[in-house]
């Protein structure tokens, strides 16, 4: 079987193995390749492409071909060996000669004609695609990467059986007019003249009758060959001449069966090899490819992030510790009345800022003042923002000048009306920024429900 | 990914175009970054605020690197750091190197890391993309971010993203434009294409060394998206080119009936074909670099009864028998009928009734022919029971609209995306923006296959006519909406 053949198989596998394969992997792969190919000066061919692949995957090639090819080549072991055997028993049955009559010249060219027609439309149906053996194949797999080749495939397996038919006859012929005495004579119920059946042999010579003009056959061989099979008491006077027509036969053989056969059989070779390249382009793999060797491989991603899911954390909200000091980190829910009357106690908190845009020294400064209040703070910040490091810094500045065991409740909001965070990932981010501070004085809590929204001033506290 | 190298040289990197990607935490930073360098992986790696190193995100065309986007933490302590700032400078010529001591004397310090992580692309030489949110007011706590990064005396600018629905770029672009050379808004998780194209283009206007990189890196991207697109095609080619002439085979005795093996082969081919549907999706979404899509989809269903005309199908795939009739389409004989499968029943207007007694004869003729299992020649003994293909014209145009809605959902879909992917069965005539000539040819690719008569040399004949159907339906798509 053919390189083009293997080739197109082998392509079909790593075009299968590669569907596997995202497409930017792919991409890089061969446009690495391509590139190398051309910086060695080599060709960018796809034999070439898979030898590579080959070699990275240390891939050895087994020495035998492709058991996808088994089937066809054992096909064609089989219609060999029946041409062979088939070729010489035509060949014996056709010269069988008992002495009771010549053997039929006419019988034998019309046969000769048969074998040549048949060739000519086993190769004509391979070239057409045509497939009226197909359901013996039964069910063919749709992705078979040799569907479109198995008319040009059976088209060689066909021919091989018929150039084998040939030469085993050919053969069998040379035997006879060896070992027998052959009598060739023509007969036809035609009205056919000595003359007309003349021009009809020299016709049919016309191949090899200046390579060969003894296996011409004369005018006057032709007269006397004539035979009727009721005239039974015809007498041949001379027996030999009638033998002489054996170089006719063999070339007639020669020329009409075997060369047609051999010819056609490399015609059928050169067919597969042509259809295996042409469907090795048409190969939905081949256009991809090619587009991964001549495009650059562009590549924005960067290297796959691996997912960082964040340490666990169970929320622990504490109860809110009765206060009426509350600091609004960068003024969250500091204009919401909502918020004021959730978090406090009693009337007329006292409202500090800090963080956001205020200044590092306000920011002392709310701590000073709340210190000296000396009762639990609340903290009030945006939930929906993660914390800061200068929320972190605050806290811990806060536990520096503030009297030991103050308690500090830091209250994240859902929104700047003061409702609780309900979000679960939200809960864990503050739970785990509580948990950073290792500051066993440190609550994380949620704003209490209140009935009685009093408005506070929002800038009661500054 | 890659940790930024603690002994990057400002000379060395200012040859090539950075970008430092910065802001407040929590301001779609990483959206941004996600968006731009078709990453998936970014947006859905972090916690809010919890970017902690930054990360390399370099643009590269054959190991060529054109540009990098350098995904940095958020500020953490600025107020203090622009008081050091302020503590440490004599004059306004100084503030560069100050910012760049600042580094140095903290790159130890726990507490400055992050502000160290997002200065020092900076002081190395990098621009500066700062990202805000727009949809919450303009407040006053970032202008000590904005004025630290005035301070590093790099080319900027700054991005207002739009986080939630409220929207006050107004008010931030007027803010920002005191602080940044340039001001664009962008949605990280919206914006087509086209403007992540002008975005890139914008950072090319930050510095004139940078603008010739950019403009090339633009063409390779433009050329890339295109590929993409081309790509996306020939896997919906090759899945239609599967799924209209699959088979499903059973082996019969002699005598054995094969109305009963009916309801397995059809069991079997349903799920073959779901099989391969989502065997495209995939692929098409590895194409686009979305890995880590999450995407809801009907399955694709094949109507109970074996009628495919019956009130159920019409309920499924959406049209009538009369409607399939009417709308002939003009497509030819017997295969005219089946393309308005996919209008719904809502397409009895334009070129509808064209053809339509013709596409009416098509169509009946088909329902006969329809969900039977054929009875192979005995052989050997056993006989071949085939079910398939499905030669309804309207299945063909059912698969293809589901494939061409899923394929404009990723192709357009930036990668800071999270939310799932809702793929609907195409519910318009998007089939009316191709011109007759090209309907007709897509119609009789279609049939062929359905038939099995399809001729591999013809694959890229019916790519070529895929592309047509593949823009028709782009176009249709920015009619509608």
């Amino acid at each position: 079987m053919s390189r083009a053949l293997t080739r197109l198989l082998d392509f079909d596998d790593q075009y299968r193995r590669d569907q596997k394969q995202d497409q930017a992997f792919l991409h890089r792969r061969d446009r690495r390749f391509a590139q190398q190919q051309q910086e060695q000066g080599k060709p960018l061919s796809v034999p070439a492409w898979l030898q590579a692949l080959h070699a990275l995957n240390d891939q050895r090639r087994d020495s035998g071909p492709d058991v996808r090819l088994r089937r066809w080549r054992q096909a064609r072991w089989v219609f060999a060996g029946l041409g062979a055997v088939l070729g010489a028993a035509f060949m014996l049955g056709l010269l069988v000669y008992d002495g009771g009559r010549q053997i039929n010249l006419t019988l034998l060219m019309a046969l000769v004609a048969l074998q040549c027609l048949l060739a000519v439309l086993t190769s004509v149906q391979a070239w057409l695609g045509w497939q009226p053996w197909r359901g013996l194949f039964g069910a063919q797999a749709d992705d078979d990467p040799l569907a479109s080749l198995r008319p040009a495939l059976s088209a060689r397996i066909a021919h091989t059986g018929g150039l084998l038919f040939a030469i085993s006859g050919l053969l069998a012929l040379l035997v006879m007019v060896v070992v027998q005495d052959l009598a060739f004579g023509w007969s036809t119920t035609l009205q056919t003249s000595a003359e007309g059946y003349h021009a009809l042999v020299s016709l049919l010579a016309q191949p090899w009758q200046t390579l060969w003009p003894e296996a011409v056959p004369s005018q006057a061989l032709v007269s006397a060959s004539q035979f009727y099979r009721l005239n039974s008491e015809g007498a041949v006077s001379d027996p030999a001449l009638l033998g002489t027509w054996w170089p006719f036969v063999l070339m007639l053989w020669l020329s009409y069966v075997l060369l047609p056969r051999l010819v056609l059989l490399v015609l059928a070779g050169l067919q597969v090899r042509w259809q295996a390249r042409r469907a090795l382009a048409r190969h939905p793999g081949y256009a991809p490819l090619l587009y991964r060797f001549e495009t650059p491989w562009v590549e924005t991603r960067g290297e796959e992030e691996a997912p960082r899911a964040p340490a666990e954390a169970t929320v622990a909200l504490s109860p809110l510790p009765a206060s009426s000091t509350l600091i609004h980190w960068a003024g969250a829910g500091m204009r919401s009345g909502a918020v004021v009357g959730a978090l406090s106690r009693g009337p007329g908190p006292r409202q500090l800022r800090a963080g956001g845009n205020s200044t590092l020294e306000q920011d002392a400064e709310a701590l000073r003042e709340a210190g000296q209040r000396r009762e639990p703070v609340i903290l009030v910040a945006r939930g929906w923002e993660p914390p800061t490091g200068e929320l972190s810094d605050f806290i811990m500045d806060a536990r520096e000048q503030w009297p030991a065991g103050t308690l500090l409740a830091l209250v994240p909001l859902a929104d700047e009306e003061g409702a609780a965070l309900t979000d679960r990932g939200l809960q864990a981010q503050w739970q785990r920024f509580v948990e950073r501070q290792q500051d066993s004085h440190l609550l994380l809590c949620a704003p209490e429900a209140q009935s009685d929204n009093t408005p506070v001033d929002a800038d009661h506290g500054r | 990914m890659q940790t930024m190298d603690a002994n990057d040289t400002g000379k060395a990197a200012d040859s090539l175009p950075r970008f430092a990607v910065v802001g407040h935490p929590n301001k779609g930073k990483s959206s941004v970054v996600a968006t731009l360098a078709q990453n998936d992986s970014i947006a859905i790696a972090m916690e809010p605020g919890t970017t902690r190193d930054s990360h390399r995100y370099p643009m590269k065309v054959d190991d060529v690197t054109l540009y990098e986007l350098i995904d940095t933490p958020g500020f953490q302590r600025p107020r203090k750091l622009l008081a050091w700032l302020q503590g440490h400078s004599l004059s306004a010529s100084d503030r560069p190197d100050t910012v760049a001591a600042f580094v140095n004397q903290h790159s130890d310090d726990p507490r400055y890391h992050d502000e160290c992580e997002l200065l020092r692309p900076i002081v190395a030489g990098a621009g500066i993309i700062y990202v805000v949110d727009g949809s919450v007011p303009y407040n006053r706590e970032h202008e000590a971010e904005m004025n630290i990064l005035r301070w590093t005396g790099r080319p900027s600018l700054a991005l207002i993203n739009q986080i939630g629905s409220d929207d006050y770029s107004a008010d931030w672009e007027a803010a920002l434009g005191q602080y940044f050379q340039i001001v664009r808004r962008f949605d990280a998780v919206r914006a087509p294409f086209e403007k992540h194209l002008d975005l890139l283009r914008s950072f090319g206007e930050l510095a004139p060394k940078w603008r010739e990189t950019l403009d090339a890196a633009l063409e390779y991207l433009q050329a890339l998206k295109f590929g993409r697109d081309h790509q996306a095609l020939e896997q919906i080619a090759d899945a239609l080119i599967d799924m209209l002439g699959h088979q499903e085979t059973a082996r019969l005795g002699e005598h054995q009936d094969a109305r009963p093996l009916l309801p397995q082969l059809r069991q079997r081919w349903q799920a073959w074909q779901r099989e391969r549907e989502q065997r495209q999706r995939r692929a098409v979404e590895d194409i686009y670099l979305h890995r880590r899509l999450q995407r809801e989809e009907s399955d694709l269903t094949l109507p109970d009864e074996s009628d495919l005309f019956s009130e159920r199908t019409r309920q499924l795939w959406g049209i009538s028998k009369g409607q399939l009739a009417a709308a002939g389409f003009g497509a030819g004989a017997v295969g005219g009928a089946g393309l308005d499968a996919v209008t719904f029943g809502h397409s009895l207007g334009t070129g509808a009734l064209v053809g339509g007694l013709l596409g009416a004869a098509g169509s009946y003729f088909y329902s006969d022919k329809l969900n039977k299992v054929k009875v192979g020649p005995l052989s050997g003994g056993f006989r071949e029971a085939v079910y398939g293909p499905l030669k309804d014209p309207q299945f063909a145009y059912v698969v293809l609209g589901r494939a061409l809605v899923h394929w404009y959902q990723v192709s357009q879909r930036n990668h800071a995306g999270r939310d799932v992917l809702v793929v609907t069965d195409s519910d318009g005539h998007w089939l009316d923006v191709l011109s007759r000539g090209d309907r007709n040819a897509l119609q009789k690719s279609l049939q062929a296959l359905a038939r099995r008569r399809f001729d591999p040399s013809k694959r890229q004949r019916l790519i070529e006519q895929l592309e047509l159907a593949q823009q028709a339906f782009a176009q249709w798509q920015l009619e509608q909406f």
